[in-house]
């Protein structure tokens, strides 16, 4: 559910979803209808060969604007053109740098805002999409409209070349290619014309490795910007990725000599802490804390992504069958060196 | 209040529908979503989410390799009791073990059975998966392009099936192996399946497997509207064969046709195999395929499209029509498709003949027959046509005939037959046909004192004084090659020499072939390097430019082309022997090892080379060239000897008279 506050972006709008807005169109007129509200971004760019143009979304008649945080913005002059081919300079209002959004405002009344979805829609609904994909809406040409359907909703997992991206809350992942340059900051409208979400940056999923189509939900579009309008500043809190030694718990993992080195418990303490959680020779880690890893390095790392103190749980194979051994509370480094005399 | 236009048309349109009332599921756009939606549920109790498991080993490059899933993948439980169809990007022929994630989130185990090796999919074992659905295939017969497509995953949520919906492109892709849909497709849900409006299952999806996937890996197609799955139907027939643990290969005929056209040409046999499926079924060369398992032949295509689908092992119907014209009889072999096929081992007569007359329809001539060899001891001479060869292996001395109008076609019944067996050739002389027998002998290695005389193929002889040095190639052929040219019109075998790089080569150089290119009748082309210092990638493509220039100038023998060189030129022929192909049938080399990871490819009928190897300068390059040797013999190439002359100059003589019998059968 979209929080009450959100609603203020649209309140013009109640009025249109009390008369039945939740009614279904036919695609042609969702797709005119959709465009109205989304508006081509003109800004900085050529830097390293990036594209400088994206996509926006009108949010309030008033001229609040969302959009992808983006090297776009990164200019003196940032051009909106609406649907109808009028050209507005606009203002930053503010960034929320993990959802990676901005807000945008230009000096208009009256504009189409565009009518956000109630509720988190499904795999398998159908979808439009509006974009400047390319930046092949020239002059007072309107966003592309293309069509598909949600394919999986599910938390963000994905890479920005090395770095983890900020965002890890839910995305709508599509099953058309939207990860087109402009495309970024465009629409995601339901059968009826309602917004679902914002297309996002480009982004590597960091579980396949394919890159993304992907979609922030509108209750998160509309929780950020609602407090990027209201100046509230929004803080990344970087993740603990450091790799936790599972030696310290007296599990001897195989030498890690590979990119992907299976691992294989190749001993395990006596007394130690694996050893109390039944760990042993030869079984081969395939979960941490419940997720899957692939690699000896993959497993060391997500024992370090686990906060100190929280319950450690590592799922392994033994003799074809899945063994869960618990392992009581992820002790610090410090921790996990002092009492474990006879680690190696 | 001041509307803008856009909300005014959403809010009129939305009154029209809603008077109509709330029937959504009778708008087209929601009824299809909700059918979308009511065929994922049919399927996605039966979709489960496939983790990866790095290799077996700790060593090697297992886990490393490409094409293999780092990521999360996707299944389908075919059989409640346990048993999960899977890719095998997933789970890679190195893996041991795979894990298996249920809709309800819990990991179990699982163990590969057996593998599809063509379509790349693999069937794992885990503990009976009650909670799936039975599913139900859609028969391949009833799909067409163009219907409803909707792929389901698990890569994404191992708890929410994902979806993403198209339509079937195309019912045949990889040679009938796949079907393709633009549904959006990637490692992601690789293995689960591809289903139609109903919810019934049309295929796995799965990369392209097989051939043309070599040309682009499957894996790297995602996100560009195009996917493939293999149809569950054909997944199906062989369940039994997986479960019971059995990987099943490509299933091998071994047979290949007279026309070059690979599709569209006549499915006349032009040779098979020795110790093919097709030999031990019967199958000859000159027999006409007409059905496979039933379904009509009439060209080349139909034939492959009827067996690339099968395994080794598998049984087919071939049906073939034997002999000419009206005097054809229908003949059913019933071939067990093979895995791989024996080395093969060339036997041959021992006899040179003459180059096809394109003209007349008169069977091949006996142009020299090989002092010593099986043809001279069995009395052949050379004068002779081949009008028919006959096996005498027990199994065919029924009377039935090859014939043999073309060098192709006798070639192509040699092919078939091993050293040591024995033929009846029906010789032509005049009017006269007699029958000869003659016992094969296996493929010689080195190069015969005496060779074809050069006016045995009614070129003019007429020595050294009748061959001349020209200039090959126009004005925009920055290095043109020297071609030493012996006199006459009979097409003549070609030899190229790449010598020490050193720039254009000049007319003294020529002239020190003349002497051997008229003794053996043999057309030498000596190309100059662009670098004085080395030979470089720029100077292959000039190669077979030259040799048809030459052939403009003089009939070339295409079944008697050779690569020869020394030191640096031998390393730079035999990168030009790869570049040429099927094309050349000879290398030569001397102080020239074979070029690290340079791929050779197994000896078959139409690729055999005869190779000479010589040179061993220091002991490094002994062991190497013994290597080299040892690996040619090994793949069925004949290897023979190039003694070094040691003084500088090429080994003209040797070279020119071992091309002149490079065409030896």
């Amino acid at each position: 559910m979209i929080p009450c506050r959100a609603m203020v972006f649209v309140g013009a709008l109640l009025v249109a979803r009390a008369v039945g807005a939740a009614t279904e169109s036919s695609p042609q007129l969702v797709a005119a209808t959709a465009a109205h509200s989304v508006v081509k971004i003109y800004g900085a760019g050529g830097l390293r060969g990036l594209e400088a143009y994206q996509s926006g979304i009108i949010l309030s008649p008033d001229g609040r604007i969302a959009t992808a945080m983006s090297t776009v913005l990164d200019s003196e002059g940032i051009d909106c053109v609406l649907d109808d081919g009028r050209r507005f300079e606009a203002t930053l209002l503010g960034v929320d740098p993990r959802r990676e959004l901005a807000v945008l405002t230009i000096d208009a009344a009256d504009l189409p805002a565009a009518v956000p979805a109630e509720e988190r829609a499904a795999a398998g609904t159908r979808v439009l999409a509006v974009s400047n994909m390319f930046g092949v809406a020239v002059g007072d040409e309107r966003a592309s409209v293309q069509r598909g359907v949600i394919a999986s909703v599910v938390p963000l997992e994905a890479r920005r070349g090395a770095a983890d991206a900020p965002y890890t809350g839910t995305v709508y992942v599509l099953d058309f290619t939207t990860n087109n340059p402009g495309s970024p900051g465009g629409a995601i409208v339901d059968s009826r014309g309602r917004l679902l979400g914002m297309i996002g940056k480009e982004l590597r999923s960091s579980a396949g490795g394919i890159w993304l189509n992907y979609a922030l939900p509108v209750d998160e579009l509309l929780a950020g910007s609602e407090a990027i309008v209201a100046g509230r500043s929004v803080a990344v809190a970087a993740a603990d990725t450091t790799p936790f030694d599972l030696g310290l718990l007296g599990i001897v993992l195989v030498p890690d000599l590979l990119d992907r080195t299976p691992p294989f418990v190749e001993a395990v303490v006596p007394g130690s802490t694996g050893a109390r959680a039944g760990l042993a020779a030869d079984d081969l880690l395939i979960a941490v804390g419940g997720r899957a890893v692939g690699s000896r390095a993959a497993a060391e790392r997500a024992v370090g992504a686990i906060p100190a103190g929280d319950p450690l749980r590592l799922s392994v194979i033994r003799k074809g069958k899945v063994v869960d051994c618990e392992l009581g509370p992820r002790p610090t480094v410090a921790e996990g060196r002092a009492p474990q005399g006879a680690a190696p | 209040m001041n509307w803008p236009l856009g909300m005014l048309s959403l809010v009129m349109a939305s009154m029209v529908v809603a008077v109509g009332g709330a029937a959504n599921a009778g708008e087209p756009t929601l009824a299809e979503e909700a059918a979308f939606r009511a065929a994922v549920g049919q399927v996605a109790g039966a979709v489960v989410r496939i983790e990866p498991v790095a290799g077996a080993t700790v060593t090697g490059a297992a886990g490393e390799e490409a094409g293999v899933a780092s990521g999360p993948s996707t299944g389908l439980v075919v059989d409640p009791a346990g048993l999960v169809v899977a890719t095998t990007f997933a789970v890679p022929e190195t893996a041991r073990e795979a894990v298996v994630v249920l809709a309800d989130g819990r990991r179990v185990a699982a163990k590969p059975l057996g593998r599809d090796v063509p379509r790349g999919i693999v069937l794992l074992k885990t503990d009976p998966i009650p909670a799936a659905p039975a599913i139900e295939p859609v028969p391949r017969d009833l799909l067409a392009p163009g219907q409803w497509t909707i792929a389901v995953g698990r890569g994404w949520s191992a708890t929410e099936p994902s979806v993403s919906v198209g339509i079937l492109s195309a019912v045949d892709r990889g040679w009938g192996l796949a079907v393709q849909t633009d549904a959006a497709v990637s490692p992601m849900n690789y293995g689960g399946p591809l289903i139609d409006i109903a919810g019934r299952v049309i295929g796995v999806v799965a990369p392209l497997p097989a051939e043309p996937a070599k040309m682009m890996r499957g894996t790297e197609l995602y996100d560009a509207g195009i996917g493939f799955a293999v149809p569950l139907e054909d997944l199906l027939a062989v369940l039994p064969r997986l479960a019971a643990g059995e990987s099943l290969a490509s299933g091998i005929l071994g047979i290949s046709y007279r026309s070059r056209d690979a599709i569209n040409g006549a499915p006349v046999i032009a040779s098979v195999r020795q110790g093919s499926p097709a030999a031990r079924a019967g199958l000859r060369p000159g027999d006409r395929i007409v059905a496979v398992d039933g379904r009509p032949v009439r060209r080349i295509a139909d034939a492959r499209h009827a067996v690339a689908p099968r395994h080794a092992g598998d049984v087919i119907d071939v049906e073939v029509d034997r002999g000419r014209g009206d005097e054809a009889t229908r003949v059913t072999a019933r071939p067990a498709l093979a895995a791989a096929l024996p080395p093969w081992r060339r036997a041959i007569l021992g006899v040179v003949v003459a180059a096809d007359d394109e003209d007349d329809d008169e069977p091949t001539r006996i142009e020299w027959v090989m002092p010593g060899g099986a043809a001279d001891r069995a009395g052949v001479t050379a004068g002779c046509r081949v009008a028919s060869l006959v096996p005498l292996d027990g199994a065919s001395v029924d009377g039935d005939v090859v014939e043999t109008p073309s060098n192709a076609a006798l070639a192509g019944a040699l092919a078939g037959l091993e050293p040591g067996g024995k033929v009846r050739l029906g010789l032509r002389r005049g009017d006269d046909v007699t029958a000869t027998d003659v016992v094969l002998e296996e493929m010689i290695r080195e190069v015969p004192d005496e060779v074809p005389p050069p006016s045995a193929g009614g070129g003019v002889g007429g020595g050294v004084d009748a061959v001349r040095v020209a200039r090959l190639g126009g004005a925009d052929v920055a290095v043109p090659p020297l071609a030493v040219i012996p006199a006459g019109r009979s097409p003549v075998p070609v030899l190229i020499w790449f010598g020490s790089p050193h720039g254009a080569v000049d007319e003294a150089e020529a002239t020190a072939w003349k002497g051997a290119a008229a003794a053996a009748g043999v057309a030498v082309i000596l190309p100059g390097s662009r670098d004085r210092r080395e030979w470089s990638g720029d100077d292959i493509g000039g190669v077979a430019r030259a040799i048809e220039s030459l052939h403009a100038l003089r009939p070339l023998d295409a079944s008697r082309v050779a690569v020869a060189g020394r030191g640096p030129g031998g390393v730079f022929a035999w990168l030009v022997a790869d570049r040429l192909g099927t094309a050349c049938r000879g290398v030569a080399v001397c102080d020239a090892p074979l070029p690290r990871r340079f791929e050779i490819d197994d000896a078959e009928p139409g690729t055999a080379k005869w190779m000479l190897l010589g040179g061993s300068r220091d002991d490094d390059a002994a062991r190497r060239l013994l290597a080299d040797r040892d690996r040619l013999a090994r793949a069925g190439h004949a290897v023979g000897t190039l003694a070094d002359l040691g003084d500088g100059g090429p080994p003209a003589a040797l070279l020119c008279r071992w091309a002149a019998v490079l065409g030896l059968l």
